[in-house]
């Protein structure tokens, strides 16, 4: 299925260049066509202090994005997988790149502009060998919000560029609460006719969700429902297909635990937990604490820093309650609890598994704006007419822009019908048992009855009578997609 | 908590109390009324202090751990949706200021309510009476620092998706004596939080920042400092104070001073009372002493103009005739032609057409700037998002006419005052006679005080405050009429359509929806525009009409007093030259024994601002 659709839009590329050859801004063209067979391209994007960077280092699974206590990325930053490290300077001025020199602080990559301005910088392009760059590559943003000058345009000029279409294929948002400035940022990637505000190729999370219940044992589980009540919300919905907690910190540091740390904290759980608890207060009384306390103040300070107040306060409870023997297994757990699993699920279901058809919509976006800036080329409307026959046949497309109509409350029907048809046009994942609501492992004739059973239910809707035109359209749709589970299936 | 302090505003109220004795011992109500106005103030004086901020920074907790009660509704997810103001009460009770949801324009009401339903009334939960639209919470708690004068208001957050924005705190913010700016330890100031304090401080510019929640990171410290740059950078010279509430909660469970200190809260409750209550107490003294000066020379007026005519009868009769001749003037001063008078009535005409104009031009700027928005967008895909950005700026509109109004004002209050001053001035200026001329000048520093007083700036105008308040502080910018025929004939464009339907008339029809959609939305734009612009200007007039009143009524009863204050020394002056000889050293002895008196008088109210306890309030602390 996808390599049909990778087929058509390859087909299409040819044609636009044959048609725009010589033409300005055709050098979009080739690199439309060097990102179809490149890994999918995410980007992380968000308020200042969001922890983008944090996330970004939790995803790859090293500390490779420089973090502080201040504002940081300041350059948007590609990180992507090859065969030596190093790190590439785009300037801003257009002129050719260079490659600069870096050295790696605490781990994380410092970059040498030899001098140059932040602001002069367009991006950088790190390369960087990591088996979890392979699949997608990632871009660190700088946060919006800021007050630093210069700085808070970039993420706007890069989601949203004047006369390009975003490098971008998908979008990773974090924010800590939902602000009205996130909503500006995520409007600034959909914007195009292609797509319509589209919640298909973008995400949000909910980071730093330690904070959120002052880092109590119970934070995450608060943030979920936060997150829970988020995803529902109408405003949101229309621009992101689901919401999801994250303790970034922790995620990053558990991915990043050592050896030494989990000794650390072996040591500080030889306290009692009433004893603990009064030190955990506050941050302050943790890293002081009195005369007897295991760890010098130094090594708490440490720890703190690295697991933040919930953090510390899990490890302890897993270490204590002998859950855990090893800093793998701490490790495997922490990642678990902050959230960071789900997360990867949720990457790989709703980002990795459609890559074939996020790309070509980038792909599509790219001949169209062409078309667009040039309405009288000879062989424009021949391109946009190919695009529409591409957008039409193609089954993904259609489940994507079905999807975006009912998340943008295109649609009219009662909820529950709207929220079925969202899951059988692969809203939570593209997988058989996926679209039908199933458990993972249901067996094949099961999932083969419930297919049919779904086919018939949207067939009613469909063909009813007072089903407004557009529902009807739509449950169309998620029949062809069931159609086509149960071809699969055999 | 209990411990029984010394009084400190004690000898003020004396001091008054006794300025009020003499005045109507010597028969002069209108200076008993003059004097009763400060004593209330000075019984009463209430501070507001507003907590604002960006939604979750921790406002509501931080005001539960000032005043130490949980009442002020906290959660991790719901936000608090409606000023909440806690004040004191010899008990605690709560009250929600409703309206009812028919008749939005109607009365607001003031019910009591069980101190549970509070989360109920002031979060957004909701779920309470669907009948009724909540627009405030009042909290009374029996606390000493309340007790005090201290009145703390919660409001909503600003920067979040459900309606707060920047402008809705306004109201509140520009009858507030502080600001308590709250941001949370997690991160640097952000430019929107930044913007947000810069507007506030032009309503209200006494700030001070606090940063809360710095239990929570270790590096509370670096962000403190990080914050510290920004405000220099801006050229906010404000202070910064870190706290915890957490800990100042858990302190007071456990009463562990320790724990109290490491919560940052003593130098906040310092800062608030000695600064903010003990502040407003100071300035309460200094007007008391300057009320007192004015009855002191007032009283005298008559019993020196007495005592020199009594003591010198060839000067007394150019005394009485000078006398006269501000008696004259005096009169004037009350009448419609005096000069202050037209000064104001000219004023306020003036004033309330540019007020007027002013509103009409920044919501013409608006509106265009909303058309070509509509012409760029289609109305269904992005009415969400535009309707807050509309309400936003219809609502900075409304503030910055608020604040040239205030501006205005506060300009016209010193050119009366100024007039009046001058006026009062000139009454006397031909009165040579030594002592009388320098006891009666004396009157005339009478309304001077009154342009440091009522000069000042938009605060000594009570007019102006809680002016708009009704508009902005209960948020009555209300809600863009929904636009009715969204979702209306659309056609799904990608499903397939656009084979089916031949393209051009696909094309056409989606045109044809879009251009209806726009003009539908320009329409709701402009209806909303017209409410807006009623309501604004209505309560603009109303304010000023206030304003002229208060103007008004504060000249015309200083016009009285001088006027009567002339009078008395004219009629002395007139007795004294007509008094038998053998009478006259006995009268002379009877006079200055009321000039004695009012000389105590005077020395005491001077003594106000001299003892150590007046200059400064001892430090209190809650716990």
């Amino acid at each position: 299925m996808s390599e049909h659709l990778i087929a058509g839009t390859t087909e299409l590329l040819d044609g636009a260049e044959r048609a725009f050859a010589g033409a300005p801004g055709a050098e979009a063209l080739a690199e439309a066509r060097r990102r179809l067979h490149e890994p999918l391209r995410v980007a992380i994007a968000g308020k200042v202090k969001a922890g983008k960077s944090t996330l970004l280092n939790a995803l790859v699974g090293e500390r490779l994005a420089p973090t502080d206590t201040g504002e940081c990325t300041k350059i948007v930053t590609w990180y992507r997988d090859g065969h030596t490290y190093q790190v590439i300077l785009h300037p801003r001025d257009g002129s050719a790149p260079v490659q600069v020199r870096f050295e790696r602080e605490d781990g994380a990559v410092e970059v040498d502009l030899g001098g140059r301005d932040p602001v002069s910088v367009d991006h950088l392009d790190i390369t960087w060998p990591s088996s979890n760059l392979r699949k997608i590559t990632l871009i660190d943003t700088p946060g919006v919000d800021t007050l630093s000058e210069g700085v808070a345009e970039k993420a706007y000029e890069f989601l949203d560029p004047k006369d390009t279409e975003t490098p971008a294929d998908a979008v990773l948002y974090l924010m800590k609460h939902i602000h009205a400035s996130d909503m500006r940022l995520l409007e600034a990637f959909h914007d195009e006719a292609v797509s319509q505000p589209n919640p298909v190729n973008a995400i949000a999370v909910l980071s730093r969700a330690d904070e959120i219940g002052g880092g109590r044992v119970d934070s995450m589980a608060s943030a979920r429902k936060i997150a829970a009540r988020l995803a529902r919300d109408s405003r949101l919905r229309r621009l992101v297909q689901v919401v999801i907690p994250v303790a970034g910190l922790l995620a990053e540091s558990a991915e990043t635990l050592t050896e030494r740390e989990f000794k650390l904290l072996t040591e500080l759980a030889t306290m009692s937990r009433s004893e603990l608890e009064t030190y955990l207060l506050s941050a302050d009384r943790f890293i002081q604490g009195t005369p007897g306390m295991p760890l010098t103040s130094l090594e708490r300070e440490e720890l703190l820093g690295r697991l933040g107040i919930y953090g510390i306060r899990q490890s302890l409870a897993l270490v204590r309650s002998k859950t855990v023997h090893s800093s793998v297994e701490l490790s495997r757990e922490l990642v678990s609890r902050s959230g960071l699993t789900d997360l990867q699920t949720i990457l790989t279901t709703l980002f990795v598994d459609r890559a074939a058809v996020l790309k070509c919509r980038s792909a599509l976006l790219a001949v169209e704006r062409l078309c667009e800036q040039n309405p009288d080329h000879p062989g424009a409307a021949g391109l946009r007419l190919q695009i529409e026959q591409i957008m039409a046949m193609a089954h993904p497309f259609n489940e994507l822009a079905t999807l975006a109509a009912i998340r943008t409350g295109r649609i009219k029907a009662r909820e529950q019908d709207l929220l079925d048809l969202e899951r059988t046009l692969g809203a939570n994942g593209t997988t058989p048992w996926q679209r039908l609501g199933l458990k993972q492992d249901t067996p094949a004739d099961q999932i083969r009855t419930a297919a049919y059973e779904s086919i018939a239910r949207w067939q009613r809707l469909a063909e009813n009578p007072l089903s407004p035109h557009e529902l009807s359209q739509a449950a169309r749709i998620g029949i062809r997609s069931l159609e086509e589970l149960a071809v699969s299936l055999g | 908590m209990a411990m029984s302090a010394p009084d400190p505003q004690g000898d003020v109220r004396a001091a008054l109390e006794l300025g009020v004795k003499a005045a109507t011992a010597y028969g002069r109500p209108d200076l008993v009324q003059r004097l009763n106005v400060t004593l209330e103030r000075v019984r009463k004086p209430d501070v507001q202090v507003v907590a604002i901020g960006e939604f979750k920074q921790g406002k509501s907790s931080l005001v539960n751990a000032i005043v130490n009660v949980n009442i002020c509704p906290v959660d991790d997810d719901i936000a608090t949706a409606v000023h909440t103001i806690v004040r004191h009460g010899e008990e605690r009770r709560a009250f929600a200021l409703v309206k009812a949801a028919n008749d939005p324009d109607g009365e607001g009401q003031r019910i009591a309510i069980p101190l549970d339903q509070i989360r109920a009334y002031a979060t957004e939960l909701g779920g309470i009476d669907p009948s009724v639209i909540v627009k405030g919470v009042e909290i009374e708690v029996p606390r000493k620092l309340l007790a005090d004068g201290l009145i703390l208001v919660d409001t909503p957050g600003v920067g979040g998706l459900s309606g707060a924005h920047a402008a809705a705190g306004m109201g509140a913010i520009s009858v507030a004596d502080a600001l308590l700016f709250i941001s949370d330890a997690s991160q640097e100031y952000t430019r929107a939080e930044m913007d947000y304090l810069a507007q506030a401080m032009e309503l209200c510019p006494g700030a001070v920042c606090v940063m809360t929640k710095t239990d929570l990171y270790p590096r509370w410290r670096d962000v403190l400092e990080i914050n510290k740059g920004h405000l220099a950078r801006l050229g906010l010279n404000l202070p910064i104070l870190a706290v915890s509430s957490m800990l100042r909660m858990e302190a007071i469970r456990r009463e562990d001073k320790e724990l109290n200190a490491q919560s940052g809260f003593p130098a906040l409750i310092q800062y608030i009372s000695n600064d903010l209550i003990a502040g407003k107490a100071r300035t309460n003294r200094l007007t008391a002493q300057r009320e007192l000066y004015g009855v002191c020379d007032q009283l005298a007026g008559q019993f020196e103009a007495e005592k020199s005519a009594l003591t010198d009868p060839a000067a007394g009769a150019a005394l009485v005739a000078g006398l006269e001749r501000a008696k004259t003037r005096a009169e004037a001063l009350r009448g419609q032609a005096a000069r202050w008078s037209t000064t104001l009535n000219d004023g306020v005409g003036d004033l309330t057409s540019d007020i007027d104009f002013d509103l009409r031009a920044r919501m013409r700027a608006v509106m265009a700037e909303s058309d070509s928005a509509i012409e760029a967008f289609d109305p269904l895909d992005s009415w969400d998002e535009f309707e807050p950005w509309l309400t936003n700026a219809v609502s900075q509109a409304v503030v910055a006419n608020y604040r040239y109004l205030t501006e205005r004002a506060a300009t016209l209050s010193s050119d009366v005052a100024g007039h009046f001053g001058q006026e009062g001035q000139e009454l006397f200026a031909d009165l040579e006679i030594h002592n009388a001329a320098n006891v009666l000048s004396r009157v005339s520093i009478d309304p001077h005080i009154e342009v440091e007083d009522l000069g000042r700036g938009a605060k000594g105008l009570s007019a102006l405050r809680g002016s708009y308040s009704g508009f902005l502080m209960v948020g009555l910018l209300g809600s863009l009429p929904v636009l009715a025929t969204v979702g209306a004939a659309i056609i799904p464009i990608q499903i397939g359509a656009g084979l089916i339907l031949g393209r051009k008339t696909l094309k056409d029809e989606k045109e044809r929806a879009l251009q209806r959609r726009r003009s539908d939305a320009k329409n709701a734009v402009r209806r909303y525009s017209d409410e807006v612009q009623f309501q604004v200007g209505k309560d603009s007039r109303d304010t000023l009409r206030r304003v002229q009143r208060q103007l008004r009524d504060h000249y015309s009863a200083r016009a009285e007093e001088l006027n009567r204050s002339t009078s008395e020394a004219l009629k002395s002056a007139q007795d004294a030259v007509r008094v038998a000889e053998a009478d006259k050293s006995k009268r002379i002895k009877d006079v200055q024994a009321e000039l004695d008196r009012i000389k105590n008088m005077r020395a005491q109210a001077e003594r106000l601002t001299q003892s150590p306890t007046g200059q400064s309030a001892p430090a209190r602390q809650a716990v």
